[in-house]
């Protein structure tokens, strides 16, 4: 489950944010003079960090339990790589987040 | 006979070469702030890119004709490390962040975001199979597979299809956008100069897409302002 | 004593042999068997190849010069549609298929793939669907839309012809035969690995392969969605990509796309576990960084998930959300990356031996590298915006296919052939081969990205004289009729090395895998005994294991009971569990298929009443597939004296029928998901939705129908249980009745759509509540029949309780249909009323 479960939260985190782009734009658009700075960039941003923080602390946890599997090659191959898989979801979520600062939503 | 039916095409492909990249229809020979800064990425990514490929492919070689060393041990760990991180992880990323640093902004650039002064001017175009109708709103004037504005300043150009879907592109003044039935899509253009520049459907729309042209006359604001009266006088 | 040990062994591999043999003759068409499936898999992909190189070759023939008219607008659209259509549906994901479908059993030490009689079926729903679609070609009357099939240049009212319906019927027939082996090859790599083969110490073409099978567990059902859901359309008028009737165009799109990136990686992922698998071996070292590669895999397989819209660049979407997809687009090359310098660095540390494989390899290198970087290039939206829909996207896709899959799958063909037909392939001719592709290949593509950065839409059937594009339009053509020429050397080489080639010796490669220690052309039940491993190369590491493999040492040495059996293990460790008996040749996949077609066929035809018998035909024959199985008496008895350590695994409460249900439960959730999809789409950016003023679903009745079903479903639960404790008394008496129940609800459920005033031809809204309401209704009379059939089962005794295991492998299937009708209930029913919609 660890193999995956980083790389499922940052499905889930994409949906929520083209989705919520999507709905915030269809339901309230910000004034596109505004550029980056309004509310639905601002929502989507804190989504992004939230999300970010909560990839590096599983993945610390992941590693954190390689003590407990301690001799067991399986579970260790399983920590690893999990861990790994969290870290790299994080950067995934923080380079896609990226351009909220650049852009307006929903032109 | 058939010497001639060979060399005749060789010929023009030669001198086709040696005109370089320009054509009608050439995304490289830009006339317009869109098609110069999409050049501008090409030339930029093809340059990149192209150390990169020679990088890599040469890396490749390299590996396959060396020798391993028959101490290996730790030595060995490391290079694979340095390989995985530094080629794996380091150089696509900070490829990545180069491209965004010029893409998000030339991209940016292209919106139809309201000009800082004066307003865009507005042309409403719509596809059919296969031609394209021309409204310039307010004044009653219609044209088929023609395009009329003016130089130097912005121009929305609204899209829609009355049928299926096709693609709007005058590939010398901006990327191409989708008229799609029942959506109106904004393409912004804007040319550099006066001039004559030609534009085709890109999105496949059937048996005439491969006829689907237009052409895009530019004017002088001035010209513009001369053509538009004359034209709502001829209806 | 060794006399003795041999003869021992040698009766042994007659009998398995007998066992496992095809039926004589024509019996050869009721087949399970993985070995003779998967190449004929193959075969019939090579074929399919072969036809659509053709469509390609007169499509450069017509393009070769400025403003020629020899195949026509008509025809032509017909050839590009045909050939795309073609070479990814019925050759690039087929013959990967058979690939796997021919390997993963030998390489995880299996005798055959878990659902022998799936295979089988795939097999004939892929050929059958393939003949289909090539017959609308034969007639003139091919789908010409594109291959992807853009509405409403594909629906009734601008294709009126039969084409788009050749096309959405023969796709979703072939993707059945996908989704079968997708689920297929996921179990068989959880859970029949030979003992002691744990998950990092498989070969790591595996761990490609069970992403590829994920993916097409998740990716394909929003393509069989959209297809169904464009058929209906077509046939009946249901709005759900017209904007009169408040559906949207893009929708297709969307599905569409869904589907199609991810589809460019299930291809391109086996293709590079080949290169995973063949470096090593020329190198004569372990593949470096195995976790680095399994993670960049996993990784892959996600994040070409989150792809989609770069597609769909030029449909006026928000940039911002562009954006999202751009960089997400960017991103994959990161795993792509970790993979090319894991690949150098195994080649850094190895000496490297070269040959023919290892040069295709070489080429795949150079070309798919290339095509990723034009692929990070397209990804850049402002630049995207310019090449989209030119000749510089097809140069890119072809790169990437042919680079990321063509040549790969050669380099496996070269390095295979000897597996399959005990020869070597000649040198000479296979480099002529390479060369050819390889130049000609680059004279027709490298060539053509200039052709699209200089503004040549593709899809023209012609273009004018004097626009820059003439000269490469001929380079480009002769280019395509080079490449021709070599993969003509390369059919020559094949066919001349089965008279000509030297015989191979055992392991000629000196691999690593389990595959190379079957005999050479491999026997039907790959191995006569199953070993107990402990390292990821056990070949390099036990050199002696054939031998001692086909003497008989080692596990399941056994044929006396007339089983074909292989193991059964757990799906981390890889501790023998059960003992899996395996299905026979059967002739029902051959006639569940022909069933299908007869249903496909009517389709097409429009003539209902026949499609209407196929369909019951089809029901008919596959419940009596799933009748015959390993539980049937006339198969195994039960007897009194079982051993207790390795149950068959019919007498096991978590066999592989458990795993693949929940598989295939995983895939129908996803095409569930795909239409929740479609219904939020179009609630928040059709253009021209709308909501009827009433509701016409009545809640009351609805409530009562999920109420019932949830009853139902606790007491199945409750009997399961009840049967795993040893408790049966009653069993069949309680199926009975909840069988019943059942019936109750599904009549309470028919009656609500009965007297649901739904107008569905006029609006879409109402016709995905219809779609949802049928889907609703399916599931819950499926549940109720297959629940007959176990109360019918613990009459015979097939059931009961000492096998319980039918009973818990339907029970995933009662869960999913309740959790379906509730999530159903609120996102159809509630969510709309609590938007204020109603």
């Amino acid at each position: 489950m660890h193999l995956v479960l980083g790389l499922i939260i940052w499905a889930v985190w994409f949906v929520v944010l083209y989705g919520g782009l999507s709905v915030g734009c269809a339901l309230a658009p910000p004034d596109v003079a505004l550029g980056s700075l309004n509310w639905l960039n601002a929502v989507l941003l804190i989504l992004t960090l939230g999300c970010t923080a909560l990839l590096l602390y599983l993945g610390a946890c992941c590693w954190q339990g390689r003590a407990s599997a301690d001799g067991d090659l399986q579970r260790q191959f399983i920590v690893h790589v999990g861990a790994a898989v969290h870290l790299l979801s994080a950067a995934a979520v923080l380079l896609v987040g990226l351009p909220v600062f650049a852009l307006p939503p929903c032109i | 006979m058939t010497g001639g039916r060979i060399t005749a095409p060789l010929a023009v492909f030669i001198l086709g070469s040696s005109a370089g990249c320009g054509g009608p229809y050439s995304t490289l020979d830009p006339a317009g702030p869109a098609a110069s800064a999409a050049a501008f990425l090409w030339w930029g990514m093809f340059g990149l890119f192209t150390l990169v490929l020679v990088f890599v492919v040469g890396l490749w070689l390299y590996a396959m004709r060396r020798d391993p060393d028959p101490a290996g041990g730790q030595d060995v760990g490391r290079v694979h490390r340095r390989l995985l991180v530094g080629g794996g992880l380091v150089l696509p990323m900070a490829s990545i962040l180069v491209l965004l640093a010029f893409g998000i902004p030339a991209g940016h650039m292209m919106l139809p975001l309201p000009p800082a002064e004066g307003e865009a001017l507005r042309i409403d175009v719509r596809a059919h199979q296969w031609y394209w109708e021309t409204h310039y709103p307010g004044t009653g004037v219609r044209l088929v597979d023609e395009v009329h504005m003016p130089a130097g300043v912005p121009v929305n150009v609204h899209l829609t299809s009355e049928d299926v879907i096709h693609s709007f592109w005058v590939p010398r003044l901006a990327g191409k956008l989708d008229a799609i039935p029942g959506h109106e899509n904004v393409l912004r253009l804007r040319a550099y100069s006066p001039g004559i520049y030609r534009g085709q459907c890109a999105e496949f729309c059937g048996v005439g897409h491969a006829h689907m042209q237009f052409t895009v006359h530019v004017y002088t604001p001035e010209d513009f302002e001369a053509w538009l009266e004359a034209a709502q006088h001829d209806d | 004593m060794t006399d003795r040990n041999n003869a021992a062994a040698g009766e042994l591999q007659q009998g398995l042999g007998r066992v496992w043999a095809n039926l004589p003759g024509l019996g050869a068409l009721a087949a399970v068997n993985h070995t003779t499936l998967g190449l004929r898999f193959m075969v019939t992909g090579a074929v399919f190849f072969l036809i659509g190189g053709l469509l390609a070759m007169l499509m450069r023939t017509q393009l070769a010069l400025p403003e020629q008219e020899i195949i026509g607008a008509q025809l032509y659209n017909q050839f590009f549609t045909m050939h795309g259509t073609v070479m990814m549906f019925l050759f690039a994901i087929p013959i990967l298929e058979g690939l796997a479908i021919y390997l993963i059993p030998k390489m995880i030490g299996a005798r055959d793939l878990v659902f022998p009689r799936l295979t089988a079926f795939a097999y004939y729903c892929y050929l059958f669907g393939g003949l289909i679609i090539l017959l609308s070609l034969v007639m003139g009357i091919a789908p010409d839309s594109g291959w992807f099939m853009y509405t409403p240049l594909s629906s009734a009212e601008f294709a009126p012809g039969p084409g788009s319906d050749f096309w959405l019927l023969g796709i979703t027939f072939v993707e059945i035969s996908a989704m079968a082996t997708g689920v297929e090859l996921t179990v068989s790599i959880l859970r029949t690995r030979t003992a002691g083969m744990s998950l990092r110490s498989m070969p790591i073409f595996c761990w490609y392969i069970l992403v590829m099978a994920l993916m097409i567990v998740f990716g394909f059902p929003p393509l069989i969605l959209a297809s169904i859901l464009l058929e209906i359309e077509r046939a009946a008028g249901l709005p759900f990509f017209a904007v009169a009737g408040g559906g949207d165009p893009i929708l297709w799109q969307h599905l569409f796309w869904l589907f199609g990136h991810p589809d460019v990686y299930i291809i391109f992922l086996p293709a590079a576990g080949v290169v995973s698998t063949l470096i090593p071996v020329f190198a004569g070292r372990p593949l470096v960084g195995y976790r680095w590669v399994v993670l960049s895999v996993i990784t892959t397989g996600f994040i070409s998930f989150g792809l989609w819209v770069h597609h769909m660049f030029t449909v006026g979407i928000p940039h911002l959300a562009q954006a999202f997809f751009s960089v997400a687009s960017m991103l994959v090359a990161v795993p792509t990356a970790i993979q090319v310098f894991a690949w150098i660095a195994t080649l850094w540390s190895g000496r490297v031996a070269w040959s023919l494989p290892l040069l295709w390899i070489m080429g795949f290198l150079v070309v798919f590298v290339c095509g990723g970087l034009t692929g990070v290039m397209l990804a850049l939206v402002p630049f995207n915006w310019q090449v989209h829909d030119t000749h510089f996207v097809v140069a890119h896709m072809h790169y990437v296919m042919v680079g990321g899959m063509l040549f790969p799958v050669l380099a496996a063909l070269y390095y295979w052939l000897p597996h399959l037909s005990g020869r070597m392939a000649s040198q000479r001719l296979g480099y002529w081969g390479f060369w050819l592709f390889f130049i000609g290949f680059n004279m027709t593509f490298l060539l053509m990205h200039l052709t699209g950065l200089e503004g040549m839409p593709r899809r023209v059937y012609t273009y004018e004289a004097g626009l820059g594009w003439d000269g490469l339009n001929l380079l480009s053509s002769v280019g395509g009729f080079v490449m021709g020429g070599g993969v003509a050397m390369i059919i020559i080489d094949v066919a001349l090395h089965y008279r000509f080639g030297r015989q191979a010796p055992a392991n000629p490669w000196n691999a690593d895998t389990l595959e190379w220690a079957t005999s050479l052309p491999p026997a039907p039940y790959n191995f006569v005994s199953l070993p107990t491993l402990s390292s990821r190369h056990p070949l390099w590491d036990q050199p002696d294991l054939p031998e001692s493999m086909a003497a008989g040492q080692h596990g399941l040495a056994t044929m006396a009971h007339g089983r074909r059996e292989t193991l059964g293990t757990d799906a981390l460790h890889g501790k023998p569990r059960e003992i899996i008996h395996l299905p026979t040749n059967s002739w029902l996949p051959l006639l569940g298929a022909l069933a299908l077609a007869v249903v496909c066929i009517s389709l097409l035809l429009r003539a209902y009443p026949a499609a209407l018998f196929g369909v019951a035909l089809a029901a008919a024959l596959f419940l009596r597939w799933s009748w015959e199985n390993g539980v049937h008496l006339k198969a195994a008895p039960l007897a009194d004296d079982e051993p207790d350590d390795l149950p068959l695994h019919s007498r096991s409460c978590d066999g592989p029928g458990l795993w693949g249900m929940v598989v295939s439960l995983l895939a129908n959730g996803a095409l569930y998901l795909s239409l929740l999809f479609a219904w939020f789409y179009l609630w928040t950016a059709s253009p021209g939705w709308r909501v009827p003023d009433e509701r016409a679903v009545a809640l009351l009745p609805f409530l009562a129908a999920g109420a019932l079903l949830s009853i139902v479903m606790a007491l199945y639960h409750r009997a399961a249980i009840r049967a795993v404790q040893g408790d049966a008394e009653g069993l069949g008496t309680r199926l009975w009745q909840i069988s019943a129940l059942g019936v109750v609800h599904w009549g309470l459920l028919a009656w609500v759509l009965y007297d649901a005033a739904l107008a569905p031809t006029e609006l879409a809204h109402d016709a995905v509540l219809l779609v949802m309401l049928l889907y609703l209704l399916i599931h819950s009379a499926l549940a109720v029949v297959l629940t007959v059939l176990q109360a019918l089962r613990v009459g015979y005794g097939y059931v009961g309780a000492r096998l319980p295991y039918e009973l818990l492998v339907l029970r995933p299937f009662w869960i999913y249909t309740l959790g379906v009708f509730w999530l159903s209930f609120a996102a159809f029913l509630l969510l709309p009323m609590a938007w204020g919609g109603q």
